[in-house]
């Protein structure tokens, strides 16, 4: 048995073949994304202000759910606390906003704070695996809720914030249209760069942590390291998230970091299962019925957010192994 | 002693008051090929977590290419070139096979979107030396599980170590499969380091330039395959004849009255882990009043079959399990247990952090049985046990332990009794009274299946005797036959002296 | 000195951890055995103290019959609640974040209803009259359904430590915690014990709820509080222990009262860290890969 190398080593290898859709042409999954930008940067022509507000709600909680995704669709440990770190995100947004309007800087702020804080916090949480590091995450995150109510600016009533400026030079953001085509584009930024870092060497010995830790520590890699690195990304872009929500609504509170923004960026990422912009789509069904078929409803939010929780739990879903195999089962 | 590539001096590791490893020195020099053998509970498994970097000694050191590495963790060992498989196949399944090679690729930048091209024809070099190159693309969780055992070692070598450790390698392979993986490892780099932990022993002996044998955490011989084969210590271990010397067994036949219809009836029996078959189409019966055993080496299946039967693992298609001629296919285990199975499982299973008494309280005979049997009687049968009754299992002995596992099936009133190796890692008096209470419990009319590798054991107590190798019954032999020709069964559980036996 | 030296603002502060510690082991002593033994981690767990807080405020009529009437409704809605819960995650065995996904949704879905039903502004439960007073310990006045409510918590505690380290029932819980399958093969009903203890754990919890309204009032929000510090008991105490739940709730008690008033706002600090502490510990006790 001799080593024969291959004649093309590269063949295969570029290609990622994890969220390959196994189904229709090859030309559909493109024509499809590109439906769907086309359809997303006309909509604030073609709805009324309120539904538009709702559609900049949907983008920021599809960007949470991205960072919901890091975790839960790579290493497959599921976090129940990333909203902690939309709301750093947020107040720190809305002090940079005192000092300026421009929304790129404030979100860059955001994004740098929410890493910060994932960071520090994260040495706690990749300590736990499975099910502890859902019940660690979501103490985290009542943790940083319950000290936000204590420490923040505002204190319970929370704070409000100027219109955000997009560009230099351009004028304060006020209608529901521009803020939604901002908040759009930051999305669309964000979303590259994940698209990035779910393609890097780091991304895949994420996976084969969720498949078999000890075989990546073989390999000669920290996990813990990795993992805290991959926390510590998660907890950025959810702080570049809160930045956005500053962007949407003017107004920041403790209540924003509630179980139910965490509950829903993971409901959104299981949703996805594994794939980052399934996550995103599963954000946008999730506020969709949260807030516009509870609005048709008169209220009744939750209720409706609980629905689909169990719908999805029963539901047979496709999911990626990574994510079960996470969940052992009961040791004998 | 300078030249070793590996040196562990008296290296110890404890779980509790039980000690795995027990001072074990060993040393390999480089281009070593080493085998670990020993029978259950000897502690091989451990040891290689121990060099691995996934366990801590409790004591010793552990010396790698001139440095300690005791305190190593498993990472920087990996980084340090020592590499490893794993007993089952852990592998990222919706990875294809290459990818699952590039992970363990050293050398890459952790924010490379691509991998280089020398890391890619590195990984594909390592397939190719399994010979899995048509398959790289394949995900892994889609291979057939020898190829995922392959893969297991593409993986090792693809991080090009100068210390390769194998965990149990031909586990579950079939016989032209285990060919190819003897001639995979012997046609390694010389300057490579091999140590491995397997149970086969006739691949061992083709792999192996040097063999070491534990029992019971102790180092027993270091030598080569052939040395180690007629080493008398290791011939008592494998055959447990130490225990011959205790009294002549009973009369097999004595009971030929009680020794009816079978009780249970075992047929066509299958099961499997992951994909690998571990036993195919079993067929055997267990008489009241009579004990059947089943005499195999370590991996031959002996646990997975009293499992099957026990309900604790899941039975293949097409098997069938008759209690009183009640189909038990499709029960689960309480059902099983509550029909009239009772169970001594391998290592005891214990309820950690109950007291004796508590464990007698648990089991309690279906009222609709017609047996009854209390803890009064029970104790009896185990005088130790009664001056114990507020200890804890970890405070117990294992002789005590194996008794309380003992206790608590026959408090359920069994009529059929499955031991698994009971004799398992138990002094030679013991073991002899142990084969007493055995016989006794036959004599009343319970019929028992015992599943044990120590040939003597079941030589004393058993009635009927069959033999498992490679996943099937390779032969029904009464007792009587086996005292008459005894080397051919020893062949089958020992060291082997010839080939491998077609089954 | 003697004993009035011993009452001073921190003993007091102190003696309210202690009542708060026994409520928050009654509520977790449940939920840390439902993770222990079913192996389902119930979201829905703080949703079941807060229809006993509800249940004591609607049946409170400051009599001592009102109270009996809720601890009896207390025990009917527990064992309903568990029992529902149990036949919720059956068909979501082995697939603990769907099991998550499912009693979330029966937190939200019953948060809604307790909003809709009892409005949205917290209410006040005052305990019976013969209890509404306060006796005075040195120098303070101290309520005396706190004192009687740590009475009965000790009682609990007594009860339940009782119940399953001395019980034949208890021994088979935990003979189902240490090996569920050896524990079948020995012929115990496990899969009726994982819905005892979901039933156990509900009836505990209402329980809990109708006697710690006068404590932690009903109001929409109680459940995800109670829930987060049952959860951090658990997470410090470690899941399946009892010993451990009655530790770290005794300690999670003075960390959210005498903690909070010697250095105000660290209390979450403070939680964290002990959750850092007791995983650390445990990952360093815990045998990594250990074989077979």
């Amino acid at each position: 048995m001799t080593t024969i190398l291959t004649p093309n080593p590269d063949a295969g290898i570029a290609q990622t073949p994890v969220r390959r859709c196994g189904f229709g042409p090859a030309w559909l999954l493109p024509t499809a994304g590109v439906g769907v930008l086309v359809a997303a940067v006309t909509l604030p022509w073609l709805i009324n202000a309120y539904l538009i507000s709702l559609a900049t709600t949907a983008l920021v909680m599809a960007v949470l759910a991205m960072s919901a995704q890091l975790l839960a669709g790579l290493p497959g440990l599921a976090p129940l606390g990333q909203a902690a770190y939309l709301v750093v995100g947020a107040y720190t947004a809305a002090s940079v906003a005192t000092l300026t309007g421009l929304g790129p800087v404030q979100l860059l702020a955001a994004a740098a704070a929410g890493a910060v804080a994932a960071a520090v916090t994260g040495v706690l949480a990749v300590r736990a695996r499975g099910t502890t590091f859902l019940m660690v995450t979501f103490g985290l995150g009542e943790l940083v809720h319950a000290a936000a109510n204590q420490w923040a600016p505002g204190g319970s009533e929370g704070i409000h914030t100027p219109p955000v400026v997009a560009l230099p030079g351009l004028p304060a953001m006020v209608r529901p249209g521009w803020v939604y085509l901002y908040v759009l584009a930051c999305t669309l930024l964000i979303g590259a760069a994940v698209a990035v870092v779910v393609r890097t060497r780091f991304a895949w010995l994420l996976r084969g942590i969720a498949a078999h830790e000890p075989r990546v520590q073989a390999a000669g890699q920290h996990t813990g390291r990795l993992l805290l690195a991959a926390y510590t990304i998660a907890g950025g872009i959810a702080g570049a998230a809160g930045a956005l929500a500053i962007a949407d609504t003017r107004y920041v509170s403790p209540a924003d970091a509630a179980m139910g923004v965490s509950a829903l960026a993971l409901a959104a990422a299981l949703i996805g299962s594994g794939s980052m912009a399934g996550a995103c789509a599963g954000a946008v069904l999730l506020v969709a019925a949260r807030d516009w078929v509870g609005g048709l409803l008169g209220g009744h939010g939750p209720t409706l957010l609980g629905l689909a929780f169990l719908l999805l739990a029963y539901l047979p879903r496709h999911r990626l192994a990574g994510l079960t195999t996470r969940f052992p089962r009961r040791r004998r | 002693m300078t030249g070793a590539l590996l040196r562990l001096v008296t290296v110890s590791r404890s779980y509790g008051a039980r000690r795995a490893v027990n001072e074990v020195s060993v040393e390999l020099p480089p281009g070593a090929r080493h085998a670990i053998i020993g029978p259950n509970g000897a502690g091989k498994s451990t040891l290689l977590h121990l060099v691995a970097g996934t366990l801590r000694p409790t004591s010793g050191r552990i010396h790698y290419a001139g440095h300690d590495i005791s305190g190593w963790p498993a990472h920087r060992r990996a980084r340090a070139g020592i590499a490893r498989t794993w007993q089952h196949p852990a592998l990222a399944r919706p990875l294809t096979a290459v990818q699952n090679v590039l992970l363990a690729v050293p050398g890459q930048r952790l924010a490379a979107l691509r991998p280089q091209r020398r890391a890619v024809t590195a990984a594909h070099a390592a397939l190719a030396q399994v010979g899995l190159a048509k398959l790289a693309e394949r995900p892994a969780g889609q291979l057939a599980y020898g190829d995922q055992r392959r893969l297991e070692i593409a993986v090792a070598l693809a991080a090009a170590p100068r210390l390769l450790l194998l965990d149990e390698p031909s586990a579950g392979l079939a016989a032209e499969e285990i060919t190819r993986l003897t001639e995979l490892i012997r046609a390694l780099p010389d300057d490579m380091t091999v140590l491995l932990v397997d149970h086969n022993l006739d691949f061992v002996a083709a792999v192996a330039t040097t063999v070491t044998v534990l029992h019971h955490g102790q180092h027993i011989a270091t030598g080569t395959p052939a040395e180690i084969r007629d080493h008398p210590d290791v011939r008592r271990v494998y055959l447990g004849t130490d225990a011959l010397t205790s009294p002549a067994p009973n009369s097999p036949a004595t009971p030929a009255a009680v020794a009816g219809t079978p009780v249970l009836r075992v047929r066509t029996l299958s099961a499997g882990y992951t994909g690998a078959p571990v036993l195919t189409d079993i067929t055997l019966d267990v008489r009241a009043g009579r004990v059947a055993a089943v005499v195999g080496r370590n991996g031959a299946g002996k646990t997975t079959l009293i499992n099957t039967i026990a309900g604790l693992h899941p039975a293949g298609p097409g098997t069938d399990i008759l209690l009183h001629g009640q189909p038990l296919t499709g029960c689960d285990t309480r059902r099983r247990a509550r029909a009239g199975l009772g169970m001594v499982p391998q290592g005891r299973r214990l309820f950690a952090g109950l007291t004796v008494d508590e464990h007698l309280t648990l089991p309690r005979p279906h009222p609709t049985r017609s047996r009854s049997v209390d803890a009064r009687q029970v104790l009896d049968l185990f005088p130790v046990l009664a001056e114990r009754r507020q200890h804890r299992p970890h405070q117990l002995s294992g002789g005590e332990q194996q008794m309380l596992a003992l206790a608590r099936a026959l408090l359920a009133a069994p009529d059929v009794l499955l031991l698994d190796e009971p004799a398992e890692g138990l002094a030679p008096a013991v073991v002899g009274q142990l084969a007493a209470i055995i016989t006794g419990l036959a004599a009343e009319g319970t019929a028992i299946l015992l599943a044990e590798q120590n040939l003597a054991l079941a030589c004393q107590v058993a009635h009927d005797i069959a033999v498992l190798d490679r996943a099937r019954i390779v032969r029904h032999v009464a007792t009587a036959d086996i005292r008459e020709y005894p080397t051919d069964l020893h062949d089958l559980l020992t060291v082997p002296t010839t080939a491998p036996t077609p089954s | 000195m003697g004993l009035a030296g011993l009452v001073n603002p921190y003993t007091i502060t102190a003696l309210d951890g202690v009542a708060y510690g026994l409520l928050l082991f009654t509520i977790a002593a449940g939920l840390t055995l439902i993770v222990g033994v079913a192996g389902v981690l119930s979201m829905a767990h703080g949703t079941l103290y807060l229809a006993g807080a509800y249940l004591a405020w609607y049946l409170a009529d400051g009599g001592w019959a009102g109270l009996a009437l809720a601890l009896a409704g207390a025990v009917v809605v527990g064992a309903f609640g568990g029992a529902g819960l149990a036949a919720a995650v059956r068909p979501l065995t082995d697939r603990p974040l769907d099991q998550v996904l499912a009693t979330l949704g029966v937190a939200y879905i019953a948060a809604d209803q307790f909003s809709t039903v009892f409005g949205a502004e917290p209410r006040s439960v005052d305990p019976p009259r013969a209890l509404a007073g306060s006796v005075s310990l040195g120098d303070y006045q101290y309520p005396v359904y706190r004192l009687g409510f740590i009475a009965v918590g000790v009682l609990l505690v007594v009860g339940l430590f009782w119940f399953v380290e001395r019980s034949r029932v208890g021994a088979v819980v935990r003979a189902v915690v240490a090996d569920p399958g050896m524990a079948a093969a020995s012929g115990l009903r496990t899969g009726l014990v994982r819905t005892g203890v979901l039933v156990g754990g509900g009836v505990l919890a209402v329980t809990a709820g109708v006697l710690g309204a006068p404590v932690i009032g009903p109001s929409p929000g109680v459940d995800t509080t109670i829930l987060v510090y049952s959860l951090i008991v658990c997470v410090v105490g470690g899941l399946g222990s009892i010993r451990g739940a009655l530790l770290a709730a005794l300690g999670v008690g003075q960390i959210l009262t005498l903690g909070v008033a010697l250095v105000p706002g660290a209390a979450a600090f403070l939680l964290a860290a002990a959750m850092l502490a007791a995983l650390t510990i445990r990952q360093r006790t815990a045998l990594p890969g250990r074989p077979a």
